[in-house]
């Protein structure tokens, strides 16, 4: 089971600072919520956890049993959601998914494809001629929340997975993150809605920051 | 499930040569600047006769120019449409480097090939050894390519722009330049020219390489 382990984090950007002596852990299979009001630095928690940016002090680490991950292989047991994450415009979402799933070594079948597809609401036929910029900005949500489920990655790290989503599509979001903490995947999510926090098993508020 | 690097460099260069087929802007810009200037340079000489060692010089600022023109946008059209942060997410850094790397000399080298007829052409330039020059062209956009690629990774990874490429890339790759110079001069005018030179070239493109490649990890894991 992966862990995520923040030990006395401080970050600070152009001197205001965000994050202050933070402290957390947060377990596979379970649905970890971070919440506050905007700019309280949710989605540079996110960000910290994916080592995707380097605390000012403080440790982040990412372990599995007793083994810290750290570069490629921590790379590649990760997916990350936010709405600044975008797939290349100019190629059709099936060559956008090939491209990403292919980079983890992943190629589904014609089956496969419709099944993950229909698991997040696009039909089959618009990911095939349809280029990305053409989408609408609920249809690239989805569409990068495909990839995250068939890429098999362990820890979701999700920035508003429900943002630009109408209701069906934010139902979708709900469902699939409880089955992936029941798949005992590690699932970060970083919201202000309030039916998403209402799914957490736990929570990380960053209010008194 | 870990894909090999060879299986991501084959990826990423196939999605650049996708993307950049249907984006033309990087290859317009560093066409219309290379036609634009050897127009200008084939205007101002007017035909007269001059030293190999002057047409050699001509060459290389003019591939150098034209690949300026469009080697910083590597990373940065990336940057700029919000795609680089899923290639970070979904990406082992090897493939991307290189993938881009070879993206970057794929698209240099359809400039040359297009470039240097039309150079020998309207210069009226003598080649008398082919196989040097093209040694030396291909050794030169090797160097240009991985300088580029790296630079332009640490340039977006830095957040700074303004200019800054034109200004590390010269220093950079200069030690591939003056060289370079040198063999193509030899190889318009027939010279006797040391071999040292072409290996001192393609030693410096090795450790570039090389060192892009350890540099790139740390850049891309923010270790």
């Amino acid at each position: 089971m992966k862990m995520i382990v923040f030990e006395e984090v401080d970050k600070s950007f152009g001197g205001r600072k965000v994050l202050r002596n933070l402290s957390a852990v947060c377990c596979g299979g379970q649905i970890t919520s971070v919440v506050g009001p905007n700019g309280c630095g949710k989605s540079t928690f996110l960000k910290l956890a994916g080592h995707f940016m380097l605390p000012d002090s403080g440790r982040v680490t990412i372990k599995e049993e007793d083994m810290v991950l750290q570069g490629e292989e921590l790379r590649m047991s990760l997916a990350y959601m936010s709405p600044e994450l975008r797939f290349y415009p100019r190629l059709t979402a099936l060559e956008n998914l090939s491209f990403f799933l292919g980079l983890r070594g992943i190629a589904l079948d014609g089956r496969q494809y419709e099944e993950v597809l229909e698991r997040v609401g696009i039909l089959p036929e618009a990911v095939k001629r349809t280029r990305v910029g053409e989408f609408s900005t609920g249809m690239r949500q989805r569409l990068l929340f495909c990839v995250m489920l068939a890429s098999k990655a362990d820890i979701w790290l999700l920035d508003e997975p429900g943002a630009n989503l109408d209701d069906e599509g934010r139902a979708m979001v709900l469902r699939e993150i409880k089955r992936g903490a029941s798949e005992q995947k590690l699932i970060l999510l970083a919201t202000n809605d309030s039916r998403e926090r209402g799914a957490a098993d736990e929570a990380i508020d960053l209010s008194g920051n | 499930m870990k894909p090999s690097t060879f299986q991501g460099i084959k990826l990423v260069l196939r999605k650049e040569l996708m993307t950049g087929l249907r984006f033309r802007a990087a290859w317009a810009a560093m066409l219309m600047f290379s036609f634009t200037s050897l127009v200008c340079i084939s205007f101002a000489l007017g035909g007269t006769s001059a030293e190999p060692k002057l047409f050699a010089a001509l060459l290389w600022i003019l591939l150098f120019f034209s690949s300026l023109a469009g080697s910083d946008r590597v990373f940065s059209d990336e940057e700029a449409e919000g795609t680089l942060m899923a290639l970070r997410v979904y990406a082992p850094s090897q493939a991307v480097l290189f993938g881009k790397m070879l993206y970057e000399f794929f698209v240099l080298t359809v400039i040359t090939v297009l470039l240097l007829p039309l150079f020998i052409v309207f210069l009226g330039v003598e080649t008398k050894e082919i196989l040097l020059l093209l040694c030396t062209v291909g050794a030169g956009l090797w160097g240009i390519s991985a300088a580029g690629t790296l630079l332009s990774a640490l340039i977006v990874g830095a957040g700074v722009r303004s200019g800054l490429f034109s200004v590390l890339m010269l220093p950079v790759i200069l030690p591939v330049f003056l060289p370079a110079i040198r063999l193509t001069e030899a190889a318009f005018g027939g010279t006797v020219v040391s071999l040292s030179f072409f290996g001192g070239i393609v030693l410096y493109d090795m450790i570039l390489s090389v060192a892009a490649s350890i540099l790139f990890d740390y850049l891309w894991y923010a270790e």
